[in-house]
C-alpha cells in the first residue's frame, strides 16, 4: 500500500474541462512589413464541445474537441511609395495674386491597397486525442545518450539531480483541420436562422422554427460526420492513428512529450528549506506511478528509507 | 469501490509515510529533537542518548542540538549552572487498527477513528562531582561572605545593579539520565469556537500514559501535568479553521494568468452528509475528502 494517495474522480476532470471550454479564450494579433508588402493577422478562437473520459485502460480520452473561431482575420497589404504632384506657386506682379496649384498625393496610405478576409465562418477544427500519464525516473548520473535527439525541442534543459518526470504518452490523435461537418452545419444554421429572424420578427413559431433548423442542422452535421466517426473508432480500436497527418503528429508529439514531461518533482523532495546555516530536509521519493481507470486517476508516492 | 465514490478529491498518508519522514527529520534536523546545554556541542558522546545524525548534516557542520542555558545552582552566591539535555529519541504515529506498536494496558486498543502517538525521550541531568564541590566551595563561601557583609553595611540598596555574570558550568563528566516512554491517543472533531461561528477542525486527546515512571504519584503528577499541557496550551493551537482548508482554484488561476469568470474552490467533503468523517483516521491511514465547488 503506498504512503502517499491521491485521486481524482472521472467527474472532477470533465467538470474541470467544462471550466477550461467556459473560460479559456485565446486571442492574438500582429502585423509586419516585408518591404513593400505587409501581412497581419488578428484571431480569436474558443473551444466548445467534447467529451473527456477516464478509461479501464489506463488512458484519457478527449474526443471532438472543436476549437471555434470568432475572428480568423489575415491581411495582405502593398505599401506603394506615396507619389505627389503639384503644389508649387507662380509669384504674379503686384497686385495680381500669386497662382498656387493644388498639391495631389496617391498611394498615402499604409498600406494602401489591402485585403482582409475573416475567415472564422468558413473554418473550423476538430480534435480527438488519446493518451496515457506516464511516470519516469530521471536519473542525473546517467549520461544522455548519444546523440541526444531531444536536445533541439527540450524546452527546460536536463536538470543536475535526480527527478521524477510526468508524461503525456499520446497514443492516437486525430486531427481534422477542417471540420465539415461543422462548417457547413454552421452555415446553414445561421443562413436559415438570420433568413427566419428577419422575416418573423418575434414569438413561439419563431423558436420553434429556429429549433427545427437546430435540428436539421444537427443531423446534418451527424451524417457528415459519420466518416470521421468510424476513421475515430478504428483509431480507438487499433490504438494507432490513421491517415498521414494523424499518424505524423501522433509521432510528432510522442516524441515531444518523451522529451518534455508536464510536470517535475525532484528527488529527494525538499521538505524544510535551509534555514539559519542548517542544511535543507529532503525525502527520498519511490515508486512515483499514476494509473488511470473507468472511475478515476490515482498517483501514488511512497517515501525511501 | 472508487476511492472517490464520496467526494472529488481523495488523499492519504499511511502511517508508515509518516514515520519514514520522522525518521528522516530526526535525522537530518537534529537540533528539533535535541536540547542542551553548549557543552554538548563538543561532547556529544556525553548525551543521554547518541544522536544519529545524517552523515550531510556532520559534513556540513550543523549542530546536533539547540543550545539552551544550563539549570542554575539555586541560592548559590555566584552563578553556577549543571549541564543538561532534552533528547527526544523516538517518535511514532500509529492510525486505526493499531499495529505499529502496543499501547500500555491502561490505554487498551486503540479505537476505531482514532490516532496513537508514541515518544521516547530521556532527561540528563549533570551530578557535579564532590570532588569539584570541594573545589569550588570556598569561593562560594568568600562570595557569600562577601554579599553578606554588604547587606549589614547596607550598601547593598545602593549599589548599582551589577552586570549579569555568566554562570559557571560544572564540568561533566556523565549525565544522569532518565528515559522515558509515553503514548497519547487522540481524534479529530469537528466544532464551533465560541465567537466564531465556523466550524473548527480540533485535534482532541483520549488518554495518556507514562511508561514505568515511579513511584506512582510522580508518574500521576507527571501525566496530569502533560495532559494538560496538551489539552489546553498544544493541541487547541492546532486547531484549524474550515476557511483555512477552503484553497480559492480561481485565486490561483488568475495569477496564472487565466481569468475565470466562476469562483471554484477545493472544500472539504461535509461531514456526515457526504462521509461519516473526514479527515478519517482507519486502514493504517490518514484520509481526506475533498469537494471541488464551482460557484457562478
Amino acid at each position: 500500500m503506498a504512503h502517499f494517495t491521491l485521486a481524482v474522480s472521472e467527474g472532477t476532470f470533465r467538470r474541470s474541462f467544462d471550466l477550461l471550454k467556459r473560460n479559456l479564450r485565446f486571442s492574438k494579433s500582429d502585423q509586419a512589413s516585408f518591404g513593400i508588402f505587409v501581412a497581419g493577422y488578428d484571431v480569436r478562437a474558443h473551444l466548445e464541445g467534447g467529451t473527456l473520459d477516464l478509461r479501464a485502460d489506463n488512458t484519457i480520452s478527449v474526443r471532438e474537441l472543436d476549437i471555434r473561431w470568432d475572428r480568423l482575420r489575415f491581411t495582405l497589404g502593398i505599401n506603394i511609395p506615396e507619389i505627389c504632384v503639384g503644389g508649387g506657386c507662380i509669384n504674379m506682379p503686384w497686385p495680381i495674386p500669386d497662382i498656387c496649384l493644388p498639391r495631389v498625393c496617391v498611394f498615402s496610405g499604409n498600406p494602401d491597397i489591402s485585403i482582409s478576409p475573416d475567415l472564422a465562418a468558413f473554418v473550423a477544427q476538430e480534435v480527438s486525442f488519446t493518451g496515457r500519464v506516464v511516470a519516469r525516473y530521471f536519473d542525473a548520473s546517467v549520461p544522455p545518450p548519444l546523440p541526444d535527439l531531444c536536445a533541439p525541442i527540450r524546452i527546460e534543459p536536463l536538470p543536475d539531480h535526480n527527478q521524477w518526470h510526468i508524461h503525456i504518452d499520446p497514443q492516437t490523435i486525430d486531427v481534422d483541420l477542417f471540420d465539415f461537418p461543422d462548417i457547413v452545419g454552421n452555415l446553414i444554421e445561421n443562413t436559415l436562422s438570420n433568413a427566419v429572424r428577419a422575416i418573423i420578427p418575434g414569438g413561439f413559431v419563431r423558436d420553434i422554427i429556429l429549433a427545427i433548423i437546430g435540428g436539421i442542422a444537427d443531423f446534418i452535421r451527424f451524417l457528415l460526420d459519420i466518416p470521421d466517426e468510424i476513421d475515430e473508432w478504428l483509431s480507438d480500436l487499433f490504438n494507432v492513428s490513421f491517415g498521414l497527418l494523424d499518424f505524423i503528429g501522433t509521432l510528432v508529439l510522442d516524441f515531444f512529450s518523451t522529451c518534455n514531461p508536464i510536470y517535475r518533482i525532484d528527488d529527494p523532495f525538499e521538505l524544510l528549506p535551509a534555514s539559519n546555516g542548517l542544511i535543507p530536509v529532503r525525502i527520498p521519493l519511490r515508486n512515483l506511478s499514476v494509473r488511470v481507470n473507468d472511475a478515476e486517476m490515482v498517483a501514488e508516492v511512497d517515501i525511501g528509507g | 469501490m472508487a476511492l472517490t465514490d464520496r467526494c472529488d478529491i481523495f488523499g492519504s498518508v499511511h502511517e508508515k509515510g509518516i514515520n519514514r519522514i520522522v525518521r528522516h527529520l530526526m535525522r537530518q534536523r537534529p537540533s528539533l529533537f535535541n536540547y542542551g546545554t553548549a557543552f554538548f556541542l563538543r561532547n556529544p558522546n556525553l548525551l543521554c542518548e547518541r544522536i544519529q545524525a545524517a552523515p550531510e548534516v556532520l559534513q556540513a557542520h550543523d549542530p546536533l542540538l539547540s543550545v539552551q542555558d544550563p539549570v542554575p545552582i539555586l541560592g548559590a552566591a555566584i552563578p553556577l549552572g549543571l549541564n543538561w539535555c532534552l533528547q527526544f529519541t523516538d517518535l511514532q504515529i500509529d492510525f486505526h487498527p493499531g499495529n505499529v506498536f502496543h499501547l500500555p494496558n491502561e490505554l487498551g486498543n486503540l479505537p476505531a477513528q482514532r490516532l496513537a502517538l508514541r515518544m521516547r525521550g530521556c532527561f540528563g541531568l549533570d551530578c557535579p562531582s564532590e570532588e569539584f564541590i570541594r573545589e569550588i566551595l570556598p569561593q562560594v563561601e568568600a562570595e557569600e561572605v562577601a554579599q553578606r557583609g554588604k547587606e549589614v553595611f547596607g550598601t547593598k540598596e545602593r549599589q548599582p545593579a551589577a552586570p549579569e555574570r555568566e554562570p559557571i558550568v560544572l564540568p561533566t563528566r556523565k549525565l544522569q539520565c532518565l528515559c522515558v516512554e509515553l503514548f497519547a491517543v487522540l481524534h479529530f472533531e469537528w466544532g464551533t469556537i465560541p465567537g466564531n461561528p465556523q466550524q473548527w477542525l480540533k485535534l482532541r486527546l483520549d488518554g495518556l500514559e507514562i511508561v514505568d515512571l515511579g513511584p506512582a504519584p510522580l508518574e500521576e503528577m507527571a501525566e496530569c501535568y502533560i495532559r494538560a499541557v496538551l489539552k489546553l496550551g498544544i493541541l487547541p493551537r492546532l486547531s484549524v479553521p474550515i476557511e483555512a482548508m477552503v484553497l480559492n482554484i480561481t485565486e490561483l488561476m488568475r495569477k496564472q494568468g487565466l481569468a475565470i469568470g466562476e469562483t471554484i474552490t477545493l472544500q472539504p467533503t461535509p461531514v456526515p452528509a457526504g462521509v461519516p468523517n473526514n479527515p478519517a483516521v482507519e486502514d493504517d491511514r490518514l484520509k481526506a475528502f475533498i469537494n471541488l465547488v464551482v460557484e457562478v
